[in-house]
Order: structure tokens, then sequence, then C-alpha cells
């Protein structure tokens, strides 16, 4: 047994020493995977959590997955693997597992207040396509809505995309994206016409100056932390800026540590503009021939309520989108206002740090990346701070090379794959199409073989908004998939939770588990996770990658693509599309949705053959074709040749991912720049070229103030977020017994000298309180994170403890995303 | 962070032995190598500066997991991530030596 134990041991520090680039002693070296069973089977995919998208290998015995490593073919962790990531073979085997439709009845029928029954899928699509009809028929497409997920598959977006757009003719579509990325990808999109990422995660290895903007990757990003740490441990001369409203766990890596007052990052980026101008640091080459200088809309509102005082009072509630051009020295003139001086006074970090941290950008010298995710995204100027840190990248030119690299980070698996490269956002068509935009409908109409101005030219509701229309009786037909959002959304018990239960709305949600979001419903739809099905993600650098069905999923539990499909079935043209385009296309008149959208010739084109024979694929045994084939062919279609292209399908089963562009099989690193873009001709150097000027745009924005700020009643700043041991919501993670026991429950964390001047202490139970509701916990003042004298942190993974209750609904009115991460609470004792 | 040993939820007879990626403040490995022999269950086996070969043993998944994560946590670590895992069933061997 001794030798047998320290044979194993000796494997484990092998693969360590291999994952960690120490060589060893020849002796030592074992090329041999990480304890490989050989009664087991082993297959590749990407981990189901956060937006690093590392790869794992997953094992199956006996049609249940019994253990996952960190894949050490993946480029992105290379075997490593973070405490979530141990535990995804445990994630679908929680106790409380759903494995029947669930329908809310008394005495034998749909009651909005009746208890949950078991019910079949067949009674539950019967009430479920009634209700749609019976709320087409009176109020018509703007009343039905769906809410889906930066979780869903590729294809499960992209179907759902064409079930709302195409079927039932509405723009009501967003993601739970909406409430992470959508600030990120807005200003993508007005910078550069493109959105996502130039450069990809190769940048970690050749950035001398490494800057986290609000981002605490330690816990939430950790794999791609420790490529961080390695780089920052192995070469003397690189430098680690850390900058956010509180003390976390990258600060332990922090040359340059920075906390600063909530709100005033956009102070802090609108001085670096100004000491990289100042000190004669511009690259004039790179702007006068790459960007264009426009001036931002000021006073734009904080995307309230319309009738809420900050929506009246503001001046440009109306078009905060809206933009001029000016040229480089009304930007330098504008900028000039942000001094050292003026900057330390709003933001109360120390001069020289500010200056310091300047320095890393305008060093012409230095390659410096930029990581944000939530500090930026979830902000009232959300779209603001992203656009100001392409402006420093721009303006010196450092973009788009190895190591010069502003990279948004994603904090769900597919945000980027699914709901921003598909499209499911109110306003979006696949390949960064927009709704609004003829020529962008007409090419989706052809590719989709649907009528000549079929699609619905109205951008829908996002997120915010979907909640309101469903308290105020305008939406009242509404799928909710893949996500917590009654767990997530902002000022959830005035503004979520009463929607879900109006009499008026019917509210459908599709999970694996009986989330607080599933027991607000009136019909629950058991969903199929992660390996049960064969799916497809895109991280956070582009790449797309794939995995096969290993498991069956339990009891009647289905994909949500399976779903998506079947509802299809039960609607006709006849019953949705207006008679105006039946009578012009009578060739489409008493079709099934599912005939129309996925039996076109296109989605159906792959005979069951093709599905590899040595993997299950219920959907596509279930509807005879290879469904997720067809579906991204299709899908990949609007985006080959334009800068978007995806390889073959095939092509991702059999690799672990590819960065898009890929052309012909090779993918793309960095984009935009002569020789490592094949979209960039010889001679061109540099083009953006997702703008027709093939330039980039520099926007000029002023410091404004958060939509809250503490007061004499409310007197802390409430940050909300993560913490390491639980993805999001925690519907996965908390049902883990080693990590709900790691961390059972959300605690406020706060100073030390806060507490004890409210009587506090460290144990001490209290209540959370803001103008919009409360939530009961308690007090830590030892904890990993450690908030400034006046600021409290509080996760939102603890569906006991909805700190969301507390939040305020206000969202950055361009991208109408929500602010968590500022607020005004106050602390009392229990 | 909960160390407690909770040999109530192991299966009777399994060994879970798992090896550690550490990052480490160069200054701190010091204090950082004390934490580690006074932790029960972990072993350092490989040091560099800056990096260190950690292999956890014990008798489930939890066992690992905690100290994992204490690892991640502690004064002077940058992270601590897995790289590999395995699980033997044993038959009368003591789950694990401290």
């Amino acid at each position: 047994m001794l030798d047998r134990r320290d044979f194993i041991k000796a494997q484990a520090v092998a693969a360590a020493a291999a994952a960690g680039g120490i060589s060893l002693p020849a002796a030592a070296q074992s090329s041999m995977v990480a304890g490989e069973d050989t009664a087991l089977k082993w297959s590749k995919a990407p981990c189901r959590f956060c937006g690093t998208g590392c790869g794992v290998m997953v094992a199956t015995k006996d049609n249940r997955v019994v253990a996952t490593h960190g894949d050490m073919q993946a480029e992105v962790n290379r075997g490593l693997n973070c405490v979530k990531g141990y535990f995804l073979s445990k994630i679908m085997y929680g106790q409380d597992r759903l494995t029947q439709p669930l329908l809310r009845m008394r005495d034998g029928k749909y009651h909005k207040d009746g208890e949950f029954l078991p019910v079949s899928w067949d009674r539950a699509f019967d009430e479920m396509a009634s209700q749609w009809k019976r709320v087409l028929k009176a109020k018509g497409p703007d009343a039905v809505g769906m809410f889906g997920s930066g979780q869903w598959t590729i294809w499960e977006g992209y179907a759902a995309s064409k079930l709302m757009r195409a079927g039932f003719r509405t723009n009501n579509l967003d993601p739970n994206a909406r409430h992470c990325m959508a600030s990120a990808a807005v200003a993508f999109i007005r910078t550069f016409g493109m959105d996502e990422p130039m450069g990809c995660y190769d940048d970690f290895e050749h950035a001398d100056a490494f800057v986290l903007w609000g981002s605490n990757m330690a816990e939430m990003h950790p794999i791609l932390w420790t490529r961080i740490t390695d780089r920052r441990l192995a070469h003397s001369h690189v430098k680690v800026a850390v900058l956010s409203t509180f003390e976390h766990r990258s600060f332990e890596l922090a040359d340059i540590p920075m906390i600063f007052e909530p709100g005033t990052d956009l102070a802090i980026l609108n001085y670096i503009a100004n000491h990289i101008i100042q000190t004669n640091r511009v690259n004039k080459e790179f702007i006068e021939k790459h960007c264009n200088f426009r001036m931002g809309q000021k006073d734009i509102g904080y995307g309230l309520r319309p009738e809420s005082v900050l929506e009246v009072r503001a001046a440009n509630a109306k078009d905060p989108s809206d933009s001029k051009p000016i040229d480089f020295d009304a930007f330098a003139k504008f900028v000039s206002t942000y001094t050292l001086d003026y900057t330390a006074e709003l933001t109360k970090v120390p001069k020289e740090r500010l200056l310091a941290l300047a320095e890393m950008y305008a060093d012409p010298k230095t390659k410096v990346m930029s990581l944000w995710t939530m500090g930026f995204n979830q902000h009232v100027r959300g779209v603001w701070v992203n656009h100001m840190v392409y402006n420093i990248h721009l303006l010196t030119g450092k973009i788009s090379e190895p190591g010069n690299s502003p990279f948004s980070l994603t904090g769900q698996p597919s945000a980027c794959g699914t709901a921003r490269e598909v499209g499911t956002f109110a306003h979006r068509l696949p390949a960064d199409m927009q709704v609004a935009n003829p020529t962008h409908r007409a090419h989706t109409e052809e590719a989709w073989k649907l009528p000549k101005g079929l699609l619905p030219a109205k951008v829908g509701y996002h997120a915010v908004q979907q909640d309101r229309m469903l308290k105020d009786g305008k939406l009242n037909a509404y799928w909710i998939m893949v996500n917590n959002n009654l767990q997530a959304a902002p000022n959830s018990a005035n503004e979520t939770y009463p929607g879900y239960r109006n009499p008026e709305n019917f509210i459908v949600v599709s999970d694996a588990y009986p989330t607080v979001t599933a027991s607000a419903a009136d019909l629950i739809l058991p969903a199929a996770m992660w390996v049960e099905k064969e799916g497809a993600y895109g991280n956070a650098e582009r790449r797309t990658h794939f995995w096969h069905q290993l498991v069956n999923a339990p009891g009647e539990a289905r994909s949500d693509l399976w779903q998506l499909m079947e509802f299809s079935k039960r609607f006709t043209t006849d019953e949705v599309w207006p008679a105006e385009v039946l009578d012009a296309n009578p060739s489409y008149r008493g079709k099934s949705l599912f005939d129309v959208l996925f039996r076109n010739g296109n989605v159906d084109r792959f005979p069951l053959s093709e599905v590899n024979a040595e993997y299950a694929n219920d959907e596509s045994k279930d509807f005879g074709f290879y469904v997720q084939k067809g579906l991204f062919e299709e899908y990949a279609g609007f985006g080959r040749g334009h800068g978007h292209d995806l390889a073959p399908f095939d092509t991702y089963h059999q690799v672990r991912g590819l960065r898009w562009p890929v052309v012909d099989g090779k993918e793309t690193r960095w984009r935009y720049r002569e020789g490592l873009d094949p979209f960039v001709k010889p001679g061109e150097d540099v083009r953006f070229y997702g703008n027709p000027d093939g330039k980039a745009n520099i926007f000029a924005f002023p410091y404004e103030p958060p939509a809250e700020e503490p007061d004499k009643d409310f007197d802390l700043w409430l940050v909300t977020g993560r913490v390491l041991e639980h993805w999001h919501s925690g519907s996965m993670t908390m049902r883990v017994p080693e990590l709900y026991k790691a961390m059972p429950m959300a605690l406020v964390f706060m100073h030390p000298d806060d507490a004890k001047a409210r009587g506090l202490r460290r144990g001490s139970e209290v209540k959370v309180m803001s103008r919009r509701g409360e939530m009961q916990t308690r007090v830590e003042t030892r904890g990993r994170n450690k908030p400034p004298r006046g600021v409290v942190f509080v996760p939102w993974f603890d569906s006991a403890r909805l700190i969301n209750k507390c939040t305020l609904d206000a969202t950055d009115p361009i991208s109408k995303q929500s602010d968590f991460k500022k607020c005004a609470v106050k602390i009392v004792a229990v | 962070m909960p160390l407690g040993d909770t040999v109530g939820l192991a299966p009777a007879g399994e060994l879970h032995i798992a090896s550690l990626l550490l990052h480490v403040r160069p200054d701190r490995q010091p204090t950082v190598r004390t934490a580690i022999t006074a932790m029960p269950g972990t072993e350092l086996h490989i040091e560099q500066p800056g990096k260190m070969v950690v292999t956890v043993e014990g008798p489930h998944e939890g066992w690992i997991a905690d100290r994992m994560t204490a690892l991640h946590l502690l004064d002077g670590v940058f992270s601590a991530v897995m790289v590999f895992h395995h699980v033997d069933r044993v038959e009368g061997v003591p789950p694990s030596k401290p």
C-alpha cells in the first residue's frame, strides 16, 4: 500500500511540476496523465463555471460523471484547476435536482396561486402554448419575452434567437449577460465597430505591467491570476497595479495598490489621459492614422424609471448615446482639468500612486495589460469607463500586439460565445448586427429563409426593463432559461418579484435546480446540465470550444435546446405571423414554427450518421437530424469572411478550442494588426476594420457621480460581488457539500472601526438596510476582504440572504446594465 | 477558514491524493513553509523561489478543498491551484497521516 501511495504521490508531484514549469530530475518525470483509471472513460470539456474557459477532462462510469481534472492539453490552464473546477463532477448530483416539469395547480387546473405538481412534458407545453397564444392574440408580440443566458450553449442561444425574433416576432429577448457584460459589449462596438477583445491570454506572458481595474482576479479568475503571478515572479521588472474600492486578495501581488472612492475611476482614467498628453507621450502617428475623436453626451441620468427625480433632472436622459466629432486638441483641452491635484482629492488616492499608475501607460517602453470585469461594467457610467480605458491604450498605440492589451474579462462561460456573438440581446442579431438596421435584418431574413420584412425592427425590452414591464403588466408571457434572476436582479423585492407574481403574467423557468427564481414561477421545466448534452461555449479570449454529451440527464430533464425546439412545434405561422406576410408569401402558410425555423434545409442538413457514434446525442436522436451541427453551421455562415470566422463544426470536437477569426484552419491571437490578423492587408499596419473608416473612436467623457451616495441616514457604501468558493448565485456550488461547508453564508465584510462605532463586533447579527429593502446576516471584520471605513462588501451567492433586495435598479443609460457596486446602506444590530 | 476534520463525511476507506501548485511571495516563503508543515495532510515536495509543489492527502474531497482554499488565502500565497487528483478505495488503512 505504501508503495502505491508513494507512486501516486510521485505522479502527483510530477504533474504539478510540469504544470508549473518546474524542471525535475529525469527519473521523476511522468508522462501519464493524472490518475487515469482504465475502467473510466475520459473526454474533454470546458469548465462549466467562469469566463476563463479552462479545459477539463471528465471521467464517466456507468452513466455518471465520477471525476474531473484540469486538461494538460488545454492552452488556457494546462492542467490547472481552481477549487470550483475541482467539484465539477458533483454539480449535477445535488439532492434536489429537478427531474419533472412542475405546474402550479389547483383543482386539476393551472392556477397562479396553486401548489407545484408534477406534470408530463405534454401537459406542460399545452399550458405554456395556450398562455403564449392567449397573450399574443390579446396584446401582440410586445407582450411575450425571454430572459436567457451567458451559460446557454451557442446553439441554444441561436435557437432562442430564431424562435423569439422569427417565430414570435419580438426582440424581447435579453440575456443575463446584460447584468455583466453589456457595458463592455456596447463600448467595443462604439469604439471598434466590433465586439470582443483584440488580444488574448497570450498577453499574460508578454506584458510588463498589469493593471486590475476593480477586478479581483485572485478569487474570480484564479487560473488567469496564476499566469499573471508567474509572469510577475519570473521577471522582476514586471509590475502589478490593483485598483478597487476595498482591499481584497489580489492586493497581495500589488506593487501599486490603490483604494479609490467609489465612482471616481472615471477621474483616474481622465487623469492618465491628461498625463500622457501633458508629458508628450501621445503616439501622434498612431492617433493620426488610426483614431477619431468624439465628444460624448453628458448628464445622461441613471436608467431609473422615467418619472424618478434623477431622470427628470438629467438634461440628456433621452439621448444618452449621442456624440459629436471633435479633434485631438479639443480632447486634450477636455481632459486637462483632470490634474494630479484634482484627481487625488476626488479619488482619495495618494498622488505618487496615481503618478506611478499613469507612468505605466505613458512610458512607451512598458507593455501594459489592463484587466477589468464588474467594477467597470456594473457601473452607471460603465460604457464611459470602458471607453476611457481604450482611450489611454489608443493615445499611446498600446493595442493589438503581444502584451499591450486592454482586456475585458468575462464572468460567464459563454457570455461571449453565446450572448454576444450569437446576439441574444434585445437589440442584436448574429455577428454584431443590429435589429434596428434594415440591411442587417434583410441579410438575416435571407440566411434564415424567411419572408422579407418579417423580422421586427423595434429594439426589445432589456433586463431591467423586462422586470418593470412584468410588474406593470405589459409583459405577460415570460420564459427564463439558465439564470437565477430573482436573486441576481437589482432592487429585486420591489421591481422583480412583483412581476413574477403578477396574476396577469405566466412565468416559465427552465433550470436544473429549484432556485428562488423557479419557486416564484408558474411552470418549472427541468433542464439538462453541462455534459448531459452536446455543447459549445466561447470564453473571454474568443476561444470557441466544444464538448460531447457524456451522460444522460436524470428523470425527464431535457436540454434547453430540446425545450426550445419542441415548444416551436406548438405554433403555426397562421397563428403567430401577421396576415400581410402570409398573403404575400403563401408558401409559408400552415407551417409549424419548427418547420420554418429548424427544418428549413439548413438546420436539418446533417443526418444522424454524422453524429460521433461513441457519444450519445439525445436532441438529435429525438428530432431525426444532427441539430447542433445544423444550427452551428447556419449560424457560422453569418460571420465567415467578415472577421467573425468560425472553423468547421467537426474541427472543434477534435481540438481544445480555437480563437476566432479562424481562417484556413489558423486561429487569430491578435486582431486588427498586419501580420497578426488575416483581415488586415499588407501595408495597412493597423486597421480597425469593424468601422467603415478603419479607425477607432476616442470619446471624451467627464466624471459624473453615482446614482446614490451615502448620507446621514444610509451612511455606508454597499459593494456586492462574488467569492472564490461560489459561482454567481450559488445554484450549483451551494449544492456541493464541500463548497457549502467552506462558505455556507454571505457575510457583510466591514472595517472593524465601522463595526465598533455601531456597537458591533465580528459575528454580530445585523440587518443591512437600504431605502428599498433589507437583508439579515453576520458581521465579518477579519475576512479576506478588507473594506476601508465607509464601505461594506456583501457577496450575492446566498439564496437565504438576498442582498439584491438592498441594491438600486440604476443602470448605465447607454448599456442598460445595472450598477451593483454603488448604493447606500446602513447596518444595524438585530 | 474551517479546517475541521469532519471524518463523519468520509465514505469508508477512500484515500484522496492531490497535488497543488503554489505561487508564493519569495520573501514570505519560510512562513508559508512553516504553515504547510503545521497543516495536517499536506506535504511540501518541491520548492523554487516563488513556487511550491504541495501534495494533500485525505479521506474525502472536502479535506482536499479545505486545504486548497486555506492555502490559496494564506498570507504570502498568491495562488494555490490543483493539478492532480486521484481517489483510491482502501481497505483497512487509516485515512491520513498527520
